[in-house]
C-alpha cells in the first residue's frame, strides 16, 4: 500500500484561488483580517487558519513576462522531517491507508517552534494565542469517504490532481514529459520524498522560496537540507514498518 | 454565446480580448486548458498581463479604447492576404451584396449624417433590390458596390503601422496575433473569442464585437465547433434576465417595445415582420406576430389582443429611456418613485457622484437586496446631510440563490432549474414572493379605490403567476413557455388532425399562432415546459448525460438542461456544413446530414441541405459583414474614447464617435494635461461586481481586501509611488484613494510616438462596507454611452494619479 | 459510523461556532468522520443549485441540516455537472459564507424589513404588511399622479412616467418575468438592469 499522493501541475494553475476558499470552506475556517500591501498574494502567508495559499510571483526573464502561481500546502512527505521535532511517538500521526501527515490533540503537547523549524518547506502555523500548530491534514475525512480532498474538487483547470501514489507519479512523468515541449526548464519537485508533487515549467525559486525543500538553515532549523533530504530519502515502507 | 462553455474545447486558436476570462470567468478555463492541452493556441490582448496572460501562448497589450484600430487591422491583414475562407464568405455572409447608391463613407463619417441631431439617416445605407425586393449580388466579388469590395477598400486605411500607433501594441506581437488568428480560415480550423465589457464599455462598444464578428465570418468561424462570437456574461441569470427584457427598448423575446409609431397592434405586427422574397431565406422574423400575439395574451389572457396592446405602454418613437438617460433624468425630478431590485446603482452605474446626487431627488426609493448597500444607504454617504433628504427608502431583505427555486440561464443559453436548499433567512424573501403580494396590494388599492386607467394594472394575468399561497415559480415557468388557450386543431405532417386541448402546454414556437389561441410569455423559452407535471414537462430540470458519440465528442450534452432555441447548443450551426450537409470539419461536426435527417446538434431552420441560408434570423438569410441596421454606421469605424490622451488619429478627421450618447455638462478630457493617464476598470476574481455579494464574505474579502490601482514601475517612479502606498485618482467628476499596486505587468504604452500611461482600478468597493475598503471606481467614470446600446464607457477615460501625503 | 441524533446536533453546534480548535490542525479522528457523516441523507438534504455569480453557470451541492436551525451546512462543487465538474473559483466555492455568514458571528444579511422616513438619519424595522402595504400606496398615488394616456402630440402612450426601474439580473427567469410583467402593466417604460452597463 503506498497511500495517496497529489500531483499539481502549476503549468496551469491560474490562481483562481477555488482551493483556498474550499479548503476555508470544507473545514469552516475564519477569513484573516488583512489589508492590501501592493499585492494580490492575500492572505500574504499561510497561518493557522489559513492552510492553503496561492501565491503569487511575479519575473520579467529575458523581456518576457511571467507570473508565476503556487497554491502552497503541506507536502505530506513521505518520512515527514517534522516528525523529528516531536518528542512523543503519536502526537503526529501518518494515516497508514493514505499518507496523510496528520496533527491531533497530543501535538499541542509538543513544542510547536521544534516541529515548526523542522519542516523544510515552512509549512506549519503557530497560533499566537493558543500556541496550537496546525497545517493541511490531506481532508483525511473526505479522502477515507471516497471524495477528492476539497481543493482538489475545486480546482478548474487540472493543475491539482488526486490519487494513488503510483498513478500520481505516473500522471506527473507523463505532464512532465509534455510540459518539456513547451517549456524545457520544466521539473518535477522532489517526487520521490512527498506526497504533494508540483510540476514546475521553469526552476522552482521563481515560485517561491520553500516550493523546493530548504536548501540551508535559515533561522532557528533542526534540519538542513541535507539532513532533510536524508530523512526523506528512508524507504517509505521501512518507516511505516 | 453563440456557442456554450464546453464547446471552447473544440477550438484551434482561442481569442482572449476584452475580457479576463481566467480571472472573472475562472471555470471557463477548464475548457481553454482542454482546448490548449489539444494544441490550441490561446492569445490574450489586453492593456494590463493578467492571471489569463499568464497562461497564454501570446500576450499582446494594448491602449484601452484602441480595439478597433487592432481588429480593422487583422480584418485587412485577412483580406490583402486574400485569406478569407471563399465558400462560406460566398454563402453564409453578405460579401456579394451589392449596396444602394446612397451609401458613401468620407473621412469618418458615413452618408446620411444630421448635424442637428447628431444621427444618421440608415435609409441610405440599403442594399441595391431587383425586381423581386431581393439583394442584388455579385458572385464574383468584383463589383466595387458589393459588400466584399466596398469591405476591402474601407479597411484598407488600416494599416499595421496605424494600428500600432494607435494600440501601443508592439507591432511583432501584433503581426503575431493576426497570423496564429488568421490561420483559423482553414475549413476544417474554428477560432473563438471570449470577449467581456472590455469591449462592450466604450462609446464604439458595438463596432468592437462587430469588428470581430467580420473577422469570424471572413474566416468561416460562425456556427462551427470551436468558433462563434461568445460573450461571456458577467451575472448569473444576466443572459435570462435580458431575455425576459428587463430593459426598455425590447419585450420578452427580442422583440421591440412599441412605440407611437405602431399605435395599433395591425402597425406593431407588421414592423417586427420583415419581408424577404428570397425562396432561400427562411427569415424567421416573419413568424414575430405569432410570437407577439402570444405574449400579449400571456400578460392579458382575457383581453382581445388588440386591447391588449393598446394597454402596453407606448415609448415616444425615438426615445431613449436606458440607463444613462434614466439617471440624468433622475436628476432633472422626473421620478417620484424608484426600484433598485437586486441591484446597486450607487455603486454599478457610471458617474457615481451623479447617480448618488440623482438618489436624492426621489420621493421614494424601494431598495430589494441581500445586504445593506450603498443604494439602500445613499443617504447616509459621503457628503450626503440625512436631514436634508427627503427620500423615503424602504429596504427589504431577499433570499440567496440556494433558499430558492427557479431557473436561470447561463451564458451558454442553457436554462438550468434551482432547487431549494434551506429556507429564506430571518424575515428574507424570494424576489417572487415580495412582487407578487407587492402587486396583489395594488391591485387591491385599484379593485377598491380605482384610479388612472386600471385595466392593465387589474388585468394582468397574475393568475397564471401564483395562487393563494403567493408566487408560484412552476406556474410561471410554464406561462412564460406558452399553453393553448382554446382547444386547437393541427394538421399533422402526415395528413391526420390533432386537437390540443385548452390548458396543454405548447411544445415548440413553431406550434404558436397570432390568433389569441395560444399564450407564451417568451417565444424563445417556448419548448422549455412542456408537460403540466414538473417531472415530465420541466426540461431546465434535466440531468442526464445521455448523448450520442458524435454528441460526446463536442461535449453538447443535449439531454443536461435545456437550451434556447429548442434545446439548440450552437446557434447558426447551419452555417458548419457545404450546400450537400457535409461538415466542414469532419474531425468535430456539430451537424451532418444523413441522407433523411440532421444529426448531432438541433439544425438551424430545418429543410434539407442546400436549400436555405444560414443565418435565419437575418432578413436575407445571411451574415452581416455590412449592417445598415445600427446607429453609428454599417462598418466599424475607428473613433478615440470621449475622454482620450491623444487630439488625433490617422483614420479620419473625426476624432470621437459622432453619434455617441452624451449629456449637457458632461466634461472631457481630451489630451487634458490635469488628467494625464487613461484609466480602466476591471474585476477580480474574489469579488463580483458591486462586490455586494463578496465583500461581506470573510473568505474573500481576505484575499482582495481593499480599493487598488495598478500601475507601471515607470509611472510609479514618475509620481514618486512606491508599491503599497495610498494614492489619489481623480478627475472632473471625483476623487478616489486606492492603494497602489507597482507591478511589471503594467507597461507604458507607446501612442502616436508618445509615452502614454495606464492604470487599472477595481470596481468591487463601496463606502458602506468594508469602512477601510475604498469608494467605487465609478466615481470616475463618465456618464457618456455607446450609440446603440447606451452602454457607459467605463473601461477607458482619464485621470490623475499622485501620492496621498498621508497614509 | 452511526452519529446518535445528539452527537449530530453538537456537531451542527461546532461547526456553527468558530471554537479554539474549528476543525483547525487538528483532524480529530471522529470529528473528521463526523463532517462526512453530516452529508448523509440522515442528518442532511441534499440539493442542486447552479453559482449566483458570473454565467458560466457552475453546479453545485448544497447540505441542508435537516435538524436545529434547518441551515446549509456545507456547499461545494457538483462532480455530476458537465460544465464545472465539481470546480469552483473563490466565489463559489464561497457561497456557503454567502448564505450563513461567518460561524459563531451574526450573520451580515439583511433579516428584517427596513425603513428611512423622509429626512430621517436612522433605519427603523418594520413589518412586511407594513412595508408593501406603504410602497402599494406610494405606487399607486403616484401612478395616478404621473401616468400620461396621450403625449405631447397626442398620441396614445398609456404610460406612467413618474416611476422607474433598474434590476436584476440576480433574479430567476420566472421572477425577471413577473417583475417586468408587474412594470409594464404599471405603464413604466424605464425599465433597465445590469444588461445595460
Amino acid at each position: 500500500m503506498s497511500g495517496k499522493s497529489f500531483f499539481v501541475d502549476l503549468t496551469k494553475c491560474t490562481a483562481c484561488r477555488g482551493c483556498q476558499v474550499a479548503c476555508k470552506q470544507w473545514k469552516k475556517l475564519p477569513g484573516e483580517k488583512t489589508r492590501n500591501t501592493g499585492s494580490h498574494q492575500n492572505p500574504p502567508d499561510l497561518s493557522d487558519v489559513t492552510l492553503r495559499v496561492v501565491r503569487f510571483s511575479e519575473k520579467e526573464i529575458g523581456g518576457k513576462m511571467h507570473w508565476f502561481f503556487l497554491p502552497d500546502q503541506c507536502r505530506h512527505c513521505l518520512d515527514a522531517p517534522c516528525k523529528s521535532g516531536a518528542t512523543l511517538p503519536d502526537s503526529i500521526i501518518v494515516d497508514p491507508d493514505t499518507g496523510a501527515v496528520i496533527y491531533n490533540e497530543k501535538t499541542a503537547k509538543e513544542s510547536a517552534e521544534a516541529i515548526r523549524s523542522s519542516c523544510p518547506y515552512n509549512i506549519p502555523r503557530v497560533n499566537k494565542k493558543t500556541k496550537v500548530i496546525s497545517k493541511c491534514d490531506m481532508c483525511n475525512d473526505r479522502v477515507k469517504a471516497g471524495k477528492l480532498p476539497a481543493c482538489v474538487q475545486s480546482c478548474p483547470t487540472g493543475t491539482m490532481n488526486f490519487g494513488d501514489r503510483d498513478a500520481m507519479l505516473a500522471l506527473a512523468k507523463k505532464a512532465l514529459a509534455e510540459a518539456k515541449a513547451k517549456y524545457p526548464d520544466a521539473q518535477l519537485v522532489d517526487e520521490e520524498s512527498v506526497r504533494v508533487i508540483f510540476l514546475t515549467q521553469d526552476k522552482p525559486g521563481l515560485y517561491a522560496k520553500n516550493l523546493m525543500a530548504d536548501a540551508g538553515p535559515t533561522g532557528p532549523r533542526l534540519y538542513t537540507r541535507q539532513e532533510a533530504l536524508a530523512s526523506l530519502a528512508r524507504p517509505f515502507r521501512a518507516f511505516l514498518g | 454565446m453563440t456557442n456554450h462553455w464546453i464547446d471552447l474545447k473544440n477550438s484551434d486558436c482561442i481569442l482572449i480580448m476584452g475580457s479576463n476570462a481566467a480571472e472573472n470567468h475562472p471555470i471557463s478555463f477548464k475548457w481553454v486548458t482542454k482546448a490548449q492541452e489539444k494544441g490550441a493556441k490561446v492569445i490574450h490582448v489586453d492593456p494590463r498581463f493578467t492571471r489569463t496572460s499568464a497562461k497564454s501562448d501570446i500576450y499582446a497589450p494594448l491602449r484601452s479604447g484602441s480595439d478597433i484600430a487592432f481588429l480593422g487591422g487583422l480584418i485587412n491583414y485577412i483580406l490583402s492576404n486574400d485569406l478569407a475562407f471563399k465558400e462560406y464568405v460566398l454563402n453564409a455572409t453578405n460579401a456579394s451584396f451589392i449596396v444602394g447608391s446612397d451609401f458613401d463613407f468620407k473621412d469618418g463619417m458615413f452618408s446620411g449624417f444630421d448635424e442637428a441631431t447628431h444621427k444618421y439617416d440608415k435609409s441610405k445605407w440599403k442594399f441595391a433590390l431587383d425586381e423581386k425586393g431581393v439583394p442584388q449580388r455579385d458572385m464574383t466579388l468584383q463589383n466595387p458596390r458589393c459588400v466584399y469590395q466596398l469591405l476591402k477598400k474601407h479597411y484598407s486605411r488600416y494599416s499595421v503601422k496605424n494600428a500600432v500607433d494607435m494600440t501601443g501594441t508592439p507591432e511583432d506581437k501584433l503581426l503575431e496575433v493576426y497570423k496564429t488568428y488568421a490561420a483559423t480560415n482553414k475549413p476544417d480550423r474554428a477560432g473563438t473569442v471570449m470577449y467581456a465589457m472590455g469591449w462592450t464599455q466604450h462609446t464604439v462598444g458595438v463596432q468592437n464585437i462587430r469588428s470581430m464578428s467580420i473577422v469570424q465570418m471572413l474566416l468561416g468561424n460562425m456556427g462551427v465547433a470551436g468558433g462563434g462570437v461568445n460573450a461571456l456574461r458577467g451575472e448569473s441569470n444576466v443572459q435570462g434576465s435580458t431575455d425576459q427584457a428587463l430593459l426598455f427598448h425590447i419585450i420578452p423575446g427580442y422583440m421591440p417595445t412599441p412605440t407611437t409609431a405602431q399605435p395599433a397592434i395591425a402597425d406593431y405586427l407588421k414592423l417586427v415582420a420583415p419581408v424577404s422574397n428570397d425562396p432561400k431565406s427562411m427569415n424567421w422574423k416573419k413568424h414575430y406576430p405569432k410570437y407577439a400575439v402570444s405574449l400579449i395574451k400571456s400578460f392579458y389572457k382575457n383581453a382581445e389582443p388588440a386591447v391588449g396592446y393598446d394597454w402596453m405602454p407606448k415609448l415616444d418613437a425615438g426615445q431613449n429611456a436606458s440607463w444613462l438617460v434614466l439617471f440624468d433624468e433622475m436628476l432633472k425630478g422626473k421620478f417620484k418613485g424608484f426600484f433598485a431590485w437586486g441591484m446597486n446603482p450607487a455603486v454599478s452605474g457610471a458617474n457615481s457622484n451623479k447617480t448618488r446626487e440623482g438618489l436624492t431627488k426621489l420621493d421614494w426609493l424601494v431598495n430589494v437586496n441581500i445586504f445593506d448597500n450603498e443604494t439602500g444607504s445613499f443617504w447616509q454617504g459621503p457628503g450626503m446631510d440625512p436631514k436634508k433628504i427627503k427620500t423615503e427608502v424602504f429596504m427589504l431583505p431577499c433570499s440567496v440563490s440556494v433558499e430558492k427555486e427557479g431557473s436561470i440561464t447561463n451564458s451558454g443559453r442553457w436554462m438550468q432549474w434551482r432547487q431549494q436548499g434551506p429556507k429564506p433567512l430571518g424575515d428574507s424573501r424570494p424576489d417572487g414572493e415580495i412582487m407578487f403580494e407587492l402587486a396583489q396590494k395594488v391591485r387591491e388599492l385599484y379593485k377598491k379605490e380605482g384610479g388612472v386607467f386600471p385595466e392593465p394594472v387589474l388585468g394582468l394575468n397574475w393568475e397564471d403567476m401564483g395562487g393563494e399561497h403567493g408566487f408560484d415559480v412552476h406556474k410561471t415557468a410554464k406561462l412564460i413557455n406558452g399553453y393553448y388557450l382554446k382547444d386547437v386543431e393541427v394538421k399533422q405532417p402526415d395528413g391526420s388532425m390533432k386537437v390540443f386541448k385548452a390548458g396543454t402546454q405548447v411544445a415548440a414556437f413553431p406550434a404558436l399562432r397570432d390568433d389569441g389561441s395560444t399564450c407564451s410569455g417568451n417565444w424563445i423559452y417556448c419548448g422549455s415546459y412542456v408537460d403540466s407535471d414538473p417531472a415530465k414537462g420541466n426540461r431546465s430540470a434535466k440531468r442526464s448525460k445521455e448523448q450520442t458519440p458524435a454528441q460526446a465528442a463536442v461535449g453538447l450534452f443535449p439531454n443536461w438542461s435545456w437550451s434556447w432555441p429548442v434545446n439548440r447548443r450552437v446557434i447558426y450551426n447551419r452555417a458548419s456544413v457545404d450546400a450537400t450537409g457535409k461538415p466542414y470539419a469532419p474531425q468535430k461536426p456539430i451537424l451532418a446530414w444523413n441522407g433523411k435527417g440532421w444529426d448531432i446538434d438541433v439544425v438551424d431552420g430545418g429543410g434539407n441541405p442546400g436549400t436555405v441560408h444560414p443565418f435565419i434570423m437575418q432578413q436575407h438569410g445571411m451574415a452581416a459583414l455590412y449592417g445598415p441596421g445600427l446607429n453609428d454606421g454599417p462598418f466599424p469605424e475607428y473613433y478615440e474614447p470621449l475622454d482620450c490622451p491623444v487630439s488625433e488619429h490617422p483614420y479620419s478627421k473625426v476624432l470621437h464617435n459622432p453619434t455617441a450618447l452624451t449629456f449637457k455638462g458632461e466634461k472631457r478630457a481630451v489630451c487634458d494635461p490635469r488628467f494625464p493617464f487613461v484609466c480602466t476598470t476591471y474585476r477580480v476574481t474574489e469579488h463580483w461586481q458591486t462586490g455586494l455579494m463578496t465583500r461581506y464574505q470573510p473568505w474573500l474579502l481576505e484575499a482582495e481586501p481593499q480599493m487598488f490601482c495598478e500601475m507601471s514601475e515607470e509611472l510609479a517612479q514618475l509620481r514618486g509611488i512606491k508599491n503599497g502606498e495610498k494614492v489619489w485618482l481623480e478627475n472632473e467628476r471625483g476623487k478616489l484613494w486606492a492603494i497602489a499596486i507597482v507591478t511589471k505587468r503594467f507597461k507604458p504604452f507607446i501612442v502616436q510616438g508618445n509615452i502614454v500611461h495606464e492604470v487599472g482600478i477595481p470596481w468591487h468597493f463601496g463606502w458602506r462596507f468594508p469602512k477601510d475598503g475604498g469608494d467605487s471606481a465609478n466615481l470616475l467614470s463618465p456618464s457618456v454611452g455607446d450609440p446603440n446600446t447606451g452602454i457607459p464607457e467605463t473601461k477607458a477615460f482619464m485621470v490623475n494619479v499622485s501620492k496621498a501625503k498621508k497614509a | 459510523m452511526k452519529l446518535s441524533r445528539r452527537g449530530f446536533l453538537k456537531l451542527s453546534a461546532a461547526a456553527a461556532l468558530s471554537t479554539a480548535f474549528g476543525g483547525i490542525g487538528f483532524a480529530l479522528k471522529p470529528a473528521a468522520l463526523d463532517r462526512i457523516a453530516m452529508l448523509k441523507p440522515d442528518w442532511s438534504k441534499q440539493t442542486t443549485t447552479a453559482c449566483c455569480y458570473c454565467a458560466v453557470g457552475c453546479g453545485l451541492i448544497v447540505n441542508t441540516a435537516l435538524s436545529g436551525a434547518k441551515r446549509a451546512i456545507n456547499i461545494e462543487g457538483d462532480p455530476d455537472h458537465p460544465i464545472n465538474e465539481g470546480a469552483l473559483c473563490a466565489k463559489g466555492a464561497s457561497i456557503y459564507q454567502l448564505a450563513e455568514g461567518t460561524p459563531g458571528q451574526p450573520n451580515p444579511r439583511l433579516q428584517k424589513v427596513m425603513y428611512r422616513k423622509p429626512y430621517g438619519t436612522k433605519w427603523e424595522a418594520k413589518s412586511w404588511d407594513w412595508a408593501l402595504e406603504r410602497i402599494a400606496k406610494n405606487i399607486k398615488r403616484d401612478r395616478d399622479a404621473t401616468f400620461v394616456t396621450k403625449n405631447a402630440k397626442g398620441q396614445t402612450v398609456n404610460r406612467c412616467d413618474g416611476l422607474a426601474s433598474v434590476g436584476s439580473a440576480a433574479m430567476d427567469n420566472e421572477e425577471c418575468w413577473a417583475y417586468q410583467a408587474f412594470l409594464r402593466s404599471l405603464g413604466l417604460v424605464y425599465i433597465e438592469h445590469q444588461a445595460r452597463i
